[in-house]
Formats: C-alpha cells, sequence, structure tokens
C-alpha cells in the first residue's frame, strides 16, 4: 500500500514576498490561509487539521484556531529541522487525509525574516547545547558557514570551481526576473556579477545566498474523494515522502563518509520515485530547494538527475532553461523570489501542475518538488493526473 | 584589547565530560568498552554495537584538514573577520571542527596535516589547528 494520488493540494494562498511586510507574521498567514480556502472553494469552518513548520516559527495553529473562530481541531503536528521540513508538512497533511483523521488540513508557512528576526544573524553570547556546542564556539555560527565546509568539499571532490555555483545563480535570478512577484524581479545577474560578488563564507559568496524575505504561503490538502467534491484543479500527490540519511546533524552532518552528498536527499529520492512509481525522466518541471547555489548542485545528484559531481553539466546543456527538458526554479527560488524556508517551491510547483505560473514549462504532468538539504528533509511529486 | 564574548559550550550529562578534559588541555573521544569503535559526537549508546559501556581517550591531536571555510562576512561580534575554521579528520577517526591558525599567507589545502593547540578563552578553553610541520 502506498499513498500514491491518494491525496491533493486543491487550494495555494501567498502574499506579497519583501523586506518589511508591515504586519504580523499572524495577520500574514491568515491572509495566506484565506487565500488558499478560497481557492480551494473551502469556507474556514471546513479546517480540521493544521501542520506547520518548526524552526523560527512564531505562529501556532492554535494562533489561526482563534482567529479563524474554529470549534476544534482534531488534527495538528508541527515538522522540525528548519527547511527540511517544508515538504514533510505535505506528507503529514497526507497521513493525515488518507488516513481519516483529518478531512481539510492546511498547511502553512509564515516569516518576517528580514525586517524582524534574521535567520543568517547568529545569536550572540550566551551559552549553546546540542549539536550547537560542537561549533558555534569555534566561530562557525551562521547557516551560511555550516553549508560552506560542506561546498568546499564539494568542489574538492570533483575538481569544480564556484562558475559552477554561479550558474545555479544565473539561472535562477533569470526566472526570478520574468516573475512580478519575486524580489528580484526584473534583476538578473552576470556570472561575472557573481563572480565579483563579495566573499561571504569561502567558497561562498553573497550571490550564492538566498534572500531574507517577509511574506507567507499556505496550501489546502484533502483526500483524492474529497477532490471530487471540489471545483477546483488539484495537484495530485503522486508521493510525499521525508528522509534522514545515516549520522544527520541539523547542518552539520560532517562525520558522514562522504559529506559531499547529501545522503538525506539521496534517501528522500528513493523514496519518493518508489512510491510514485517514477524515475528521474518522468519528471517535468523542478522545483529544488536553493538556500545557497551548491546545495542544489548536490540535491540534482542525490535526486539522480546526474551523477556525483556531474550537476554543473546540466548547467550548461540547457537543460534546466524554461524551454529545456526539466526546468529549474521556474518562480526563481529563494535566491530570486524569496526565502519562504519550501513553501514558495511548493506553491509553484502547483501552479506548474494546473498551467497557470507565470513562468509557466511545457507540457507540464508531474513537478519534483524538494525541500531544505544539510537537514533531515523532505520532498514530494506532484502530478496533473491521479494515475 | 579585551576579548569579547563567544558562545559557551553548555555541557550536558553526556557531554560535561568532554568539556571538562577540554578545560585540562585534552582532546578526549569515547571509546566504546565492547568493540573499541571510537565515536564522536558524544553520544551514550556505540552506534556499531549499541553498548552503552564506554571509556574517554585522548586524541593524538593530530589529523589532516577534510574541508574548511574562510569567513569574510562577519555576523557575531566575537570573531573578527577574516578567520578560517576547519574540519579536521582526526588520526583517531572523528572529524573535529576548530579554527585554523596559520601565520602562512596562502589559503588552506584540504589534505595539509595539522595538531591541537589550546587557547584559554575565559569561560572555556578550546583546542585550535595549527599546521603539523613533523608530519606534513
Amino acid at each position: 500500500m502506498t499513498i500514491r494520488n491518494k491525496a491533493a493540494i486543491v487550494g495555494i494562498g501567498q502574499t506579497e514576498f519583501s523586506k518589511n511586510s508591515g504586519r504580523s507574521t499572524r495577520h500574514m498567514a491568515l491572509e495566506a490561509v484565506t487565500e488558499a480556502l478560497n481557492d480551494a472553494g473551502l469556507k474556514a469552518t471546513d479546517i480540521d487539521g493544521f501542520v506547520k513548520m518548526g524552526a523560527n516559527n512564531d505562529v501556532f495553529e492554535i494562533d489561526l484556531l482563534r482567529s479563524l473562530g474554529l470549534d476544534n481541531l482534531r488534527f495538528f503536528a508541527e515538522i522540525p529541522h528548519g527547511g527540511g521540513a517544508a515538504c514533510g508538512t505535505i506528507a503529514c497533511a497526507v497521513a493525515a487525509v488518507t488516513s481519516g483523521m483529518a478531512d481539510v488540513v492546511v498547511t502553512f508557512r509564515a516569516l518576517n525574516e528580514r525586517s524582524e528576526r534574521r535567520f543568517g544573524e547568529s545569536t550572540v553570547g550566551g551559552g549553546v547545547g546540542g549539536w550547537m556546542q560542537y561549533n558555534m564556539p569555534h566561530g562557525l555560527v551562521t547557516p551560511a558557514q555550516w553549508i560552506a565546509i560542506y561546498a568546499q568539499r564539494y568542489l574538492h571532490e570533483y575538481g569544480h570551481t564556484t562558475e559552477e555555483f554561479g550558474r545555479v545563480s544565473v539561472l535562477t535570478r533569470k526566472h526570478a526576473a520574468t516573475n512580478p512577484h519575486a524580489m528580484m524581479y526584473e534583476r538578473p545577474v552576470t556570472l561575472e556579477e557573481h563572480q565579483g560578488s563579495r566573499w561571504i563564507s569561502e567558497p561562498l559568496r553573497l550571490l550564492d545566498c538566498c534572500l531574507d524575505t517577509d511574506g507567507a504561503c499556505a496550501t489546502v490538502v484533502v483526500s483524492a474523494e474529497k477532490v471530487k467534491t471540489l471545483t477546483g484543479t488539484p495537484a495530485y500527490i503522486a508521493a510525499a515522502a521525508q528522509g534522514t540519511g545515516t549520522q544527520s546533524e541539523m547542518m552539520t552532518s560532517y562525520q558522514r563518509t562522504n559529506i559531499a552528498r547529501l545522503e538525506e536527499a539521496e534517501a528522500t529520492g528513493k523514496e519518493l520515485y518508489r512510491t510514485a512509481e517514477l524515475t528521474p525522466k518522468d519528471i517535468d518541471v523542478a522545483e529544488i530547494y536553493d538556500h545557497f547555489t551548491p546545495m542544489v548542485l548536490m540535491a540534482l545528484e542525490a535526486y539522480d538527475f546526474a551523477k556525483p559531481g556531474g550537476a554543473p553539466k546540466l548547467f550548461q546543456s540547457g537543460v534546466l532553461e524554461l524551454d529545456g527538458e526539466m526546468p529549474l526554479n521556474t518562480h526563481g527560488g529563494h535566491l530570486g523570489e524569496g526565502y519562504l524556508h519550501g513553501y514558495g517551491h511548493i506553491v509553484e510547483g502547483v501552479k506548474q501542475i494546473r498551467g497557470t505560473a507565470v513562468n509557466q514549462a511545457n507540457n507540464v504532468k508531474t513537478c519534483l518538488v524538494t525541500s531544505g538539504t544539510g537537514v533531515p528533509t523532505s520532498g514530494i511529486i506532484l502530478s496533473q493526473e491521479a494515475y | 584589547m579585551q576579548e569579547l564574548p563567544r558562545p559557551v559550550p553548555l555541557g550536558d550529562r553526556d557531554t560535561a565530560p568532554f568539556w571538562q578534559a577540554q578545560a585540562e588541555h585534552r582532546l578526549s573521544f569515547q571509546r566504546c568498552s565492547s568493540c573499541n569503535e571510537v565515536r564522536y559526537p558524544v553520544g551514550p549508546m556505540c552506534p556499531e554495537c549499541r553498548s552503552f559501556d564506554f571509556e574517554w581517550v585522548e586524541s593524538s591531536g593530530r589529523g589532516t584538514i577534510y574541508s574548511f571555510t574562510v569567513v569574510h562576512h562577519q555576523t557575531h561580534p566575537a570573531f573578527a573577520v577574516p578567520y578560517t575554521v576547519a574540519l579536521v579528520e582526526m588520526e583517531e577517526g572523528p572529524r573535529v571542527i576548530a579554527e585554523l591558525k596559520s601565520n602562512e599567507a596562502a589559503s588552506p589545502e584540504i589534505g595539509t596535516a595539522v595538531k591541537v593547540e589550546w587557547v584559554d578563552h575565559p569561560k572555556q578553553p578550546l583546542p585550535v589547528f595549527v599546521p603539523d610541520q613533523e608530519h606534513s
């Protein structure tokens, strides 16, 4: 038994993405949820479940419950490990609606990460416990620095240069440049600009790092049975999975045999393809989590679109362009559209399946959406048909 | 110049002996009493044989650079840029994060032999890595 096509995303909502929303994360979450409900043709009182992401979250399902005036929630959950959780919230919602534990599950992410608490900031002073005790006292204090350790080893293992990182940046910003919703709308970058941008933490430059963003996104997940009672266009969930790989830590899984590979994503990919009964060749468009450019290369390899070390070739062959065989990060990703910890990727995946994206790819039947790497991760495969 | 406070490791019931050893300038790892597997980071169970029994063993302090980053964008007042943090594969197997201090102007290189030295920060002495000329 699998969950293949037994549930669907039937509603999506998102606020504008900006440097300063001017309102609370709770306010934005409610806007996104309202839009997603309208999109699905459902009422607030139809909601009986919420799933949210953990890290850096200050909006709880009961905050939404109170504002929406709901009587009760019979299913609620939180998925841990930062950006690795995004598609995991969908996977959890699928588990709820296919098991009968909930009927209409709303998932969401709301952040004022540019105007309030910035994710890339370190916490000053004080004590650090858990996994951080081994890294932060030595000056390894931010995501860019943790990821730089993986990135340097990736360059070393395969003899690549930072130009390979730059091509990720250029392609993603090209797609953002034609997306009016993107923070970097009409602002493409060149490889020269990438190479000339300042070092953040070698081998990462400014243009290898995602944006900090204010905004919110939400989805509505229901069972395939429930889809039949609704009028909107569903994006069926052909597969949804989480993965850890071996010796997993939050951002610093440095004890693994080879840290130039993303074990958590390899494991997630295998489970996704097995559940969906698809192969990488069957994926029409891919929305790959892009917190830092090297992780996009490593993820493309982990999800088996290239051999280890082989992803840079995909950027040189045109495969990932809008008119290529498998367009990548069509919305402009975290590098160009905005950093909603993977939620913009999910919303874009649904639009691609519906055929309503601003940068619509051709003949999209399937879409792979992946979540944060370097942490326990997750992914989904969306499908136009419930095959 | 007075040193600004850097993050201080909060030892817990598993890791307190690890940090106490560092306070005495010893880098130590757990070694399983049942199967002799050396493990790090600190944990209560051997992932090879699932034994809870272990002893602390002192590292030789020698290893090679497995990866590194040179930090240029300052995000914490205690760490003036630029500085280099290395992930070093120790002779005993575990990989350890610490600052890399070198008088040489050249960039660090993966594979370079390094050894541990100790810096007495106010609240917690910490290891740093320096080039190991004898073993390079």
